[in-house]
């Protein structure tokens, strides 16, 4: 006990400043390009940062004498050096990394909540990089993120290994934070991709598997990390033009006007920074005509961040609002519903009926973080964090609105006792409220301790921990669910991983009171939380006849009491549809990812292929199904090839049929596999201030619904410009 | 060497998804095909869809069946195809000659082996017809011209109303 507290006292104890001293120095390319973030730490110690747009890093109390400094960037080799430091004395450092396109992700923040440098994750993360944001030219996150191995958005619900399935708007099983906060909605449970404009990313990490304990309910199925751009020293300012077409109904007798579909954008940041404080606001408007009938989109967003940095303490705050209003097209014209033209079906037209109906959302989060680094060995981090959403949908048969919020807290300690092992411990409460005609007005508060210890052992590294949150809903008594989790790493290239996820119903899913397919939607306030156990095993290999990585998984996920609509019978002829704890549920498969650069510097290759295997048992009913919206195989192709300012590339995406859908037979079932090409092409000038690009998507304008009854975007044409000063 | 195969094989994969994306993606349907010469339109479906529910398929008699045995024989077609009942709407069309038909239907078949003979209506049951559209409580009139089909031959199929033959034909044998 004794040593235990003197081992407490000695973490937290600063050390003396005589006794610490300032890294920094730049981080270039081969070229002497700057690198902007790129991560540059002490390993084993709280002490880490990222270049800015210059290259240049700054990391004060490091503790004198020898120190090993580690900096790395996605697209490039790590560098490890020791230096020698002085007490009260600077050094500076200049880096100079090497192309390496094999090279793995140089930090994991999502799987333990704190950055690891160099070290593998002991569950699988999948990373969207800057660099792939912008040779996408997307609009949205989840547009980009899409093409991750193993992941699928469906209709804007993300799938991850197959974990959420779709339920409009009701749920997700997947937790999204930004920079660490979590931004699910506090009513539907959610994600609102566009409530961040995809100018402010700078990064996405993708963790595939349970998180729940470090991360809670939501986390589920996986945690979606969204890390944005820093605030660089400098006056900064960005503008981004965006103009495109869509593409016409392939068949004539689909047509549905007469002049092609447009869209356009626009996105304008600019901030300021010194080494002490920065701000950045940002702004920028959308347009879009849609790729069917009713189908336009305004959107209007403003997002502001700001950091403050004195001695060892870091401030961050950080803001965003959007406005859409957007047409709904609801579900697609069915023989007698719209001028069908002789048709079974018209999947860009929709029923008359229909016609009119649109949803006004207002969306806005504001965050606050402090860090304080008390020591190389101890920190903490505490935030604060509301999220709103307001939607009104306005039909011919309703006006419906709703109002979220969500206001969240924690703390978090860090401690690294010595160079081999990382403790953290953390609280986080959550209350969230809606108010609504039709989820009623409810409130449901979240309450929860987590802990993990992460320990080096030679070429073996395990994490352990575990975290138990209690739920109330409007008051009500708490009901406590505990996820423990345990992984280990070998030699950073094999991996495995056993953790409990949990998701806590919505407040949309307990209350809902609405119609649907014509039918009542009733509510159920006995919803119990869904569990899961989720194994992997998983290898990444080393670099393959040099010029190849290869990375497979295994996993088997066994959930119990998962929330699904179901339809109530009551005679004689009365049908509603109720959502209830009803399925367990397994999904176990296999991914393997694959990139390659058989022409270093020039071409890249990649392919991710998900094979999945979902079973479900209703309660009472020995007869098994498989679990609805999940495609048994996932696919996707990608190259890049680049020669000077020109590049071009191509990414291919499949997924077969699903077996089942949710509700079928009140339904069109009519689905069929997907299979879309996309290309791009870019002109960027090695240092200069513009940049091009051209995205076609869909190009073969491969017609197909990942839902019932909503059409999937056909070919779009967009050419995005970019100026930087 | 393998550089250059793995040049090949990137290429051969993009090549065939491709080559795998120009089809199979939603294609139009419609009702009546230019081709046929019959009748088409579509059913909508409502109350639950018994557990036994073999098939559904549409039928149409120039005269309105008397007897049992009018029901099976003069049928046509005599077999008929089945139309999908998991949806709430599934469009049909059915080849048939030229000429006036005063009862077109839509059957429920139950698990059992037909041998066009009487017996043949113990799996069956009226699950609905084309109305009179002046009188709804009537059998509507179709006719097929020469060479082309009619179109919009619309009507409910209701399963929590499926009625046997014995109500609309005298039948000596079930």
């Amino acid at each position: 006990m004794h040593r235990a507290v003197a081992t407490l006292l000695l973490v937290v104890a600063p050390l003396p400043a005589a006794a610490q001293g300032i890294v920094r120095g730049t981080v270039r390319d081969k070229d002497g390009a700057p690198i902007s973030g790129a991560s540059i730490a002490i390993p084993g110690t709280t002490l880490s940062t990222r270049s800015d747009l210059q290259g240049i890093y700054r990391i004060a109390v490091v503790p004198a004498g020898r120190v090993r400094v580690y900096a790395a960037a996605l697209g490039y080799g790590p560098v490890d050096t020791i230096v020698a430091l002085t007490g009260g004395d600077s050094t500076t450092v200049d880096f100079s990394l090497a192309p390496a396109p094999l090279a793995l992700p140089p930090v994991d923040v999502v799987s333990d909540r704190v950055p690891h440098f160099g070290d593998r994750p002991a569950t699988s993360v999948g990373q969207v990089t800057e660099r792939d944001l912008d040779r996408r030219a997307v609009n949205t996150v989840d547009e980009a993120i899409d093409h991750v191995s193993g992941l699928q958005m469906v209709n804007g619900q993300t799938n991850v290994r197959g974990s959420t399935g779709y339920v409009q708007g009701l749920n997700s099983r997947v937790l999204m934070t930004v920079d660490g906060i979590p931004m699910n909605q506090g009513d539907r449970g959610g994600i609102n991709w566009d409530l961040l404009a995809v100018d402010e990313i700078e990064s996405v990490e993708i963790l595939k598997g349970a998180g729940s304990s470090l991360y809670g309910s939501a986390a589920f199925g996986g945690v979606i990390n969204v890390t944005t751009r820093d605030v660089p020293t400098g006056l900064h300012t960005r503008l981004r033009l965006t103009g495109g077409v869509y593409g016409d109904p392939p068949h004539p007798v689909w047509r549905f006007r007469d002049t092609p579909g447009m869209l356009g954008g626009a996105d304008f940041s600019t901030s300021y920074g010194t080494d002490v404080a920065g701000g950045r606001i940002s702004l920028g408007d959308r347009h879009s005509d849609g790729y069917r009938q009713q189908d336009q989109d305004d959107h209007l967003h403003f997002a502001g961040r700001a950091r403050w940095q004195h001695a060892n303490t870091r401030v961050d705050f950080s803001g965003a609002w959007a406005a859409d209003r957007y047409d709904v097209p609801l579900s697609w014209c069915s023989r007698g519903e719209c001028d069908d033209e002789g048709q079974v079906f018209q999947p860009f037209k929709v029923d008359t009926t229909e016609r009119g109906a649109r949803t006004d959302s207002r969306k806005g989060y504001l965050a606050a973080r402090v860090r304080t680094t008390v020591s190389p060995r101890f920190a903490w981090t505490a935030r604060g964090s509301w999220l709103r959403t307001h939607f009104v949908d306005v039909r011919h048969t309703a006006t419906e609105f709703g109002i979220g919020d969500r206001f969240g807290t924690a703390g978090q300690i860090e401690a690294h006792p010595d160079s081999a092992r990382t403790v953290i411990v953390g609280v986080e409460a959550t209350f969230s409220s809606v108010t609504s005609d039709i989820f009623g007005s409810h409130s449901q508060s979240e309450f929860a301790a987590y802990g993990q210890s992460d320990q080096r052992v030679g070429a073996l590294r395990v994490s352990g921990g575990a975290r138990l949150d209690f739920l109330a809903v409007d008051g009500g008594s708490l009901t406590a669910v505990v996820s423990p989790r345990i992984g280990a790493t070998l030699n950073g290239m094999w991996r495995a991983s056993v953790g409990r996820g949990f998701r806590s119903p919505t407040m949309a899913e307990r209350f809902v009171h609405t119609t649907a397919l014509g039918f009542d939607v009733v509510p159920n306030p006995t919803l119990r939380p869904e569990t899961a156990w989720s194994f992997e095993i998983g290898h990444t290999s080393p670099p393959l006849l040099r010029f190849m990585r290869l990375d497979a998984a295994l996993f088997w996920t066994e959930a119990r009491d998962l929330i699904e609509p179901q339809v109530l019978l009551i005679p004689p002829d009365t049908v509603k549809i109720q959502l209830q704890n009803v399925v367990r549920a397994r999904i176990a498969g296999f991914d393997a990812s694959v990139i390659a650069a058989p022409i270093p510097d020039r071409l890249i290759a990649t392919l991710g292929y998900t094979y999945l295997d979902t079973r479900r048992r209703l309660a009472g009913d020995s007869t098994e199904g498989p679990l609805a919206f999940r495609p048994r195989h996932l696919l996707t192709l990608g190259a890049d090839y680049t020669l000077g300012p020109i590049g071009v590339g191509a990414d291919f995406r499949l997924a077969s049929r699903p077996a089942r859908i949710e509700l079928e037979g009140f339904v069109d079932s009519r689905r069929v596999p997907v299979k879309v090409l996309d290309l791009r092409a870019a002109w960027k000038p090695a240092g200069g201030p513009v940049e091009v690009r051209m995205l076609a998507t869909n190009v073969l304008n491969y017609i197909y619904n990942l839902v019932p009854e909503t059409l999937a975007p056909v070919r779009t044409v967009t050419l995005t410009a970019v100026w930087t000063h | 060497m393998l550089r250059s195969l793995f040049r090949i094989a990137v290429v051969g994969l993009v090549a065939a998804g491709v080559a795998g994306a120009c089809d199979g993606g939603l294609e139009p349907e419609p009702i009546c095909a230019r081709s046929l010469v019959g009748l088409c339109g579509t059913v909508r479906f409502r109350g639950a869809v018994p557990a036994n529910t073999e098939s559904v398929f549409i039928a149409a008699y120039l005269a309105f069946p008397q007897t049992c045995t009018d029901l099976i024989n003069n049928r046509r077609p005599v077999i008929p195809g089945s139309v999908p009942f998991t949806d709430s709407i599934a469009p049909y069309s059915v080849s048939l000659s030229p000429g006036a038909y005063h009862w077109v239907l839509a059957v429920w078949k139950k698990p059992g082996t037909l041998t066009l003979t009487p017996a043949d209506t113990q799996y069956l049951r009226v699950a609905g017809y084309y109305r009179n559209p002046a009188d709804s409580t009537q059998p509507g009139v179709v006719t097929v011209p020469s060479g082309a089909a009619t179109g919009d031959i619309d009507f409910v199929v209701n399963f929590d109303s499926l009625r046997p033959a014995t109500d609309f034909v005298t039948c000596t044998a079930r």
